[in-house]
C-alpha cells in the first residue's frame, strides 16, 4: 500500500460550540471536584472566563458540540475508512495506542472553534508474525478568529491477524 | 487566570488518585464521552470477542492521570500531555496516577517542568507517558 498518497490529506472538518452539562458530567465522571469545572462563579474567581474545560475533554467534544447547523459543507480528501477499511476486511484488531493534547489556552464553556483533521503519518512496523499498520491523525481546533486553541493527536493501530 | 509558582524540585511526585475500577465508572465514561465501544460495557459481546470481561477506555485512564496533572500544577499550566496505553484495565482493579517531576528547564518568565505520567494497576503500566507544564517562578 502506497501510505505517502495520504499523508497530509484533509479527512474531516468541523465546528464545535461547548456546553455546560456535558462538561459538568465528564468533569464529574473523572473525579475533578474543583469548584472551576462545576461553578461559573468560582471559575471567574480564579481567573476564567467561564467553566473550565477538562484536559482530555477536546477527544470527545465532537460528540457533544456539533450542531448540523454549523457544519462547514465539505468533502474529505480522503477518509479513514477507506485506510483502514481494507486492513480491517483482512482481520485483526485496531487499538488506539497513542493520545497527545497540546494546548494553546484553557478552553471554557461557550467556546466555539473550528476544527481541521488530517492525516499526520502512517507507517507499517513488521512484527515476528504481524504487521502492525500504524496511522496518526491531528486535529487542529482554532477559534472563530483562527487562533489556535488545542492540537488533538490520536495514534491508531491495526494488528494485522 | 490562577496559577501556581513554582517550588517544585526535580524528583517530587503528585499526590496519586486511587480508584477501584467498577463497571458503573465505565458505563458513566461511556455516556460522557460517547464511546460506546461495546467492549467497554457489554459483558456478553466481550467474552464472545474473548475478553475476559468488560474493560476500561483507554482514554478514561487518560482522564485519571489528567485529573492528578490538574489537582497537582493547575490546568493553566499544562501545555502538553501524550499518553500511550500499554494494557487493558479490568473491572475490581485498583488503579493508581503515579506523576514525578523530571526535568525543570528555566524560562525568562517560567520553568518548564517536564514530567512522567502513568497509570499503575495490578502491578502493570496500564497507561504511561509525558506532561510538559509552565510554571510561574517563585516570586513572580
Amino acid at each position: 500500500m502506497d501510505f505517502e498518497q495520504y499523508k497530509g490529506k484533509v479527512i474531516a472538518k468541523s465546528e464545535v460550540v461547548i456546553e455546560r452539562s456535558p462538561v459538568e458530567n465528564f468533569a464529574r465522571v473523572l473525579k475533578l471536584d474543583d469548584e472551576i469545572f462545576f461553578n461559573p462563579e468560582e471559575a471567574r474567581l480564579k481567573g476564567f472566563s467561564n467553566i473550565v474545560v477538562p484536559l482530555t475533554y477536546p477527544f470527545v467534544m465532537d460528540f457533544w458540540g456539533k450542531f448540523v447547523e454549523l457544519q462547514p459543507a465539505f468533502t474529505p480528501e480522503i477518509s479513514l475508512g477507506s485506510i483502514l477499511g481494507p486492513l480491517i476486511a483482512k482481520g485483526g484488531l485496531i487499538l488506539h495506542g497513542e493520545q497527545e493534547f497540546i494546548y494553546h489556552k484553557v478552553l471554557t464553556v461557550g467556546d466555539h472553534l473550528r476544527g481541521e483533521s488530517i492525516v499526520k503519518d502512517i507507517y507499517q512496523k513488521p512484527t515476528r508474525d504481524k504487521t502492525m499498520t500504524f496511522v496518526v491523525t491531528q486535529t487542529a481546533w482554532v477559534d472563530l478568529s483562527g487562533n489556535p486553541c488545542v492540537d488533538v493527536i490520536s495514534n491508531v493501530i491495526h494488528v494485522g491477524s | 487566570m490562577s496559577q501556581i509558582q513554582n517550588t517544585l524540585k526535580v524528583g517530587d511526585k503528585a499526590p496519586e488518585l486511587k480508584l477501584t475500577l467498577t463497571r458503573t465508572d465505565l458505563v458513566k465514561y461511556a455516556g460522557a464521552s460517547g464511546d460506546f465501544n461495546p467492549m467497554h460495557h457489554d459483558e456478553i459481546l466481550a467474552k464472545q470477542a474473548g475478553q475476559p470481561s468488560v474493560f476500561g477506555h483507554g482514554m478514561f485512564s487518560m482522564g485519571l492521570i489528567g485529573t492528578a496533572l490538574t489537582n497537582f500544577l493547575g490546568i493553566s499550566s499544562i501545555k502538553r500531555f501524550k499518553v500511550r496505553f500499554t494494557k487493558q484495565t479490568w473491572p475490581g482493579e485498583e488503579l493508581v496516577t503515579s506523576i514525578e517531576v523530571k526535568e525543570i528547564n528555566p524560562y525568562p518568565d517560567y520553568d518548564e517542568v517536564i514530567l512522567s505520567v502513568a497509570l499503575l494497576g495490578n502491578g502493570e503500566v496500564k497507561v504511561s507517558g509525558q506532561a510538559v507544564a509552565h510554571v510561574l517562578k517563585k516570586g513572580n
